[in-house]
């Protein structure tokens, strides 16, 4: 089984191959990027939930901190709600300059947040969490999206 | 926050890169003038002084002061280490390098002793806070990945760089020394080059092509091996060419070949990528990578034409390759730090980063860019193209000073205003 890290990680570059392929079909037209972008926001929402519901809260009751590093990226995760919620708005009103200004914008902060991420966190919580990391991992996989 | 040296906040400050970024397209301005004022024929060789003045220019005020500013801001994210009284160490750094490179320009142009003797200190002292605070910062990472070996790397040759330079400009001080110049320029310009900026620059691709365009992950071979493979070339070509100066050679095309393979591998990378998105900054790499490939076989058979051609190099390399990556990733990375920083103090109505910079004038400022770099070459066959090739760098420069201000007027703007939002329970102080 894939440890906490390589599990959470080869999720990342599963949205960002959605990312990619809801880019090519916007190039297009927007209306024919309906479809991608659901996939885009669901895998991203999962993701994001896969760690606030289940590695967070492991690795807060672990370590302690719950005013740490998850903390920070909770509050990154808002961020990035709230650019996907708004691309998904100029989708709506075919604004396709919003729309690319947007996934610009969502591109960078996303891939600066999964290397903080990929670089620090995952490792510390691999670390904290090498016990329990298959019970981890096994519940990330089985969650079932809010 | 802090964890055990590890931060995962987005430090430093903004204003930490961001002078570093506004200061650098000034002095590309001034060096533009300066060739546009300058005689062609005293350009086309590399020891002359003004050949020297507008390369400083150039390589301390715009290459010197992008790769500063851009590590203060990507070391953090990229390494998760906090950089020590960052804030203060780059304003003063700063204040240093400005002072010392204009007086360092002056002293040249007008042989004072004394302005070079001031220039020396405050670039030394300038640059030598700035490697120190990042070198420290490096000291604590735990986690070593190949973009941070390359950093590392580069910043030794920084310091070597910097070293040899400021000899060279004690050389001028005092002429004692000044047997040595030819020699210690060699070094210093080769390791500058190829040292610190060729090896950070790799470094860098090898998170940002994957990163920014879904380009395919460079090989493990290429990550773990190329700079340790191309620091052996330059230590090869230092020894060849200080004691076995016939062979300095085989440095050079140990060099170059890993140089060429790099250029290759981004062209293959980008045309792979996943994003179907060809900006401005996307038109930059490719361009890289022809000028690196071009820059590469002109240097290894410059040999052969007893360095003729190593000023076509260095606009080759220099022009078309250091300042054209740095370019591209000013009009990636200043309005996503305008826009970060304000969506981090609460503003939700931000411009999106396609907003801040005009996408025709940083087309503009490519081609005019690319046409001064071509006609330079030209100049050397048609004397002519360097008055005009100077004068479209110039606007070029000038658009590009525009185009990063344009997005810090957007950030100064918003911030007078009210945020939309409190933040500040969520931030962590």
């Amino acid at each position: 089984m894939s440890t906490i890290k390589e599990y959470l990680t080869s999720y990342h570059s599963r949205c960002d191959e959605y990312f990619a392929v809801m880019e090519e079909n916007a190039s297009n037209s927007l209306s024919s990027t309906t479809v991608a972008y659901e996939a885009f926001a669901q895998c991203t929402e999962r993701h994001f939930q896969m760690e606030e519901k289940i590695m967070f809260l492991e690795f807060e009751r672990k370590t302690g901190m719950t005013e740490g590093p998850t903390s920070m990226m909770r509050h990154e995760h808002t961020q990035m709600r709230n650019l996907i919620k708004q691309m998904g708005e100029a989708i709506d009103s075919d604004n396709k300059d919003k729309f690319f200004g947007l996934s610009e914008t969502l591109m960078i902060l996303m891939q600066q947040h999964n290397m903080k991420e990929e670089q620090m966190l995952y490792p510390m919580a691999q670390q904290h969490l090498t016990s329990d990391s298959d019970r981890i991992v096994d519940m990330m996989e089985s969650m079932i999206v809010e | 926050m802090e964890l055990n040296g590890l931060s995962i906040d987005q430090a430093p400050p903004i204003s930490a890169p961001v002078r570093f970024y506004l200061t650098a397209p000034l002095f590309a301005i001034l060096a533009g003038l300066l060739i546009l004022f300058s005689d062609s024929t005293t350009l086309m060789t590399r020891y002359s002084m003004d050949s020297i003045i507008i390369t400083h220019a150039l390589t301390i005020g715009f290459l010197g002061f992008i790769m500063l500013g851009s590590l203060t801001q990507m070391l953090p994210v990229l390494a998760g280490v906090v950089i020590p009284k960052i804030d203060m160490t780059s304003k003063v750094s700063y204040l240093f390098l400005v002072f010392g490179t204009i007086l360092m320009i002056l002293g040249l142009m007008f042989e004072n002793s004394i302005a070079n003797l001031l220039a020396m200190s405050l670039l030394g002292i300038g640059f030598t806070m700035m490697i120190t605070v990042i070198s420290l910062a490096i000291l604590k990472v735990k986690n070593f990945n190949p973009t941070i070996k390359a950093m590392a790397t580069s910043l030794v040759f920084a310091f070597f760089t910097v070293l040899m330079g400021l000899f060279l400009l004690l050389t001028y001080i005092d002429n004692d020394f000044a047997q040595y110049r030819n020699m210690i320029a060699n070094v210093h310009s080769v390791w500058g080059i190829f040292g610190f900026a060729g090896i950070l620059i790799i470094g860098v691709t090898f998170q940002v092509l994957p990163m920014f365009y879904v380009a395919p992950r460079f090989k493990q071979f290429c990550k773990k091996r190329v700079v340790w493979l191309i620091s052996a070339g330059l230590f090869i070509w230092l020894v060849t060419s200080i004691f076995l100066e016939s062979y300095s050679i085989i440095g050079k095309a140990w060099i170059a070949t890993f140089f060429w393979a790099f250029a290759t591998t981004v062209w293959m990378k980008l045309s792979a990528r996943r994003r179907p998105i060809s900006d401005v900054t996307v038109w930059y790499w490719r361009a890289t990578s022809i000028f690196l490939t071009l820059g590469s076989f002109v240097w290894i058979f410059n040999e052969y034409f007893k360095n003729e051609y190593v000023v076509m190099v260095a606009i080759l390399i220099g022009g078309g390759v250091i300042l054209s990556i740095m370019i591209g990733m000013l009009y990636k990375i200043v309005p996503f730090l305008v826009w970060f920083h304000l969506n981090a103090m609460g503003y939700m109505t931000i411009p999106t980063m396609n907003e801040m910079i005009n996408k025709n004038l940083a087309k503009i400022q490519f081609v005019l860019f690319m046409a001064s770099l071509v006609g330079f070459i030209f100049s050397f066959y048609i004397p002519l193209l360097l008055q005009i090739s100077a004068l479209s760098f110039t606007i070029s420069m000038i658009i590009l000073q525009y185009n990063v201000v344009a997005p810090m007027l957007i950030y100064r703007k918003i911030k007078k205003t009210k945020p939309d939002f409190d933040m500040s329970a969520l931030t962590i102080s």
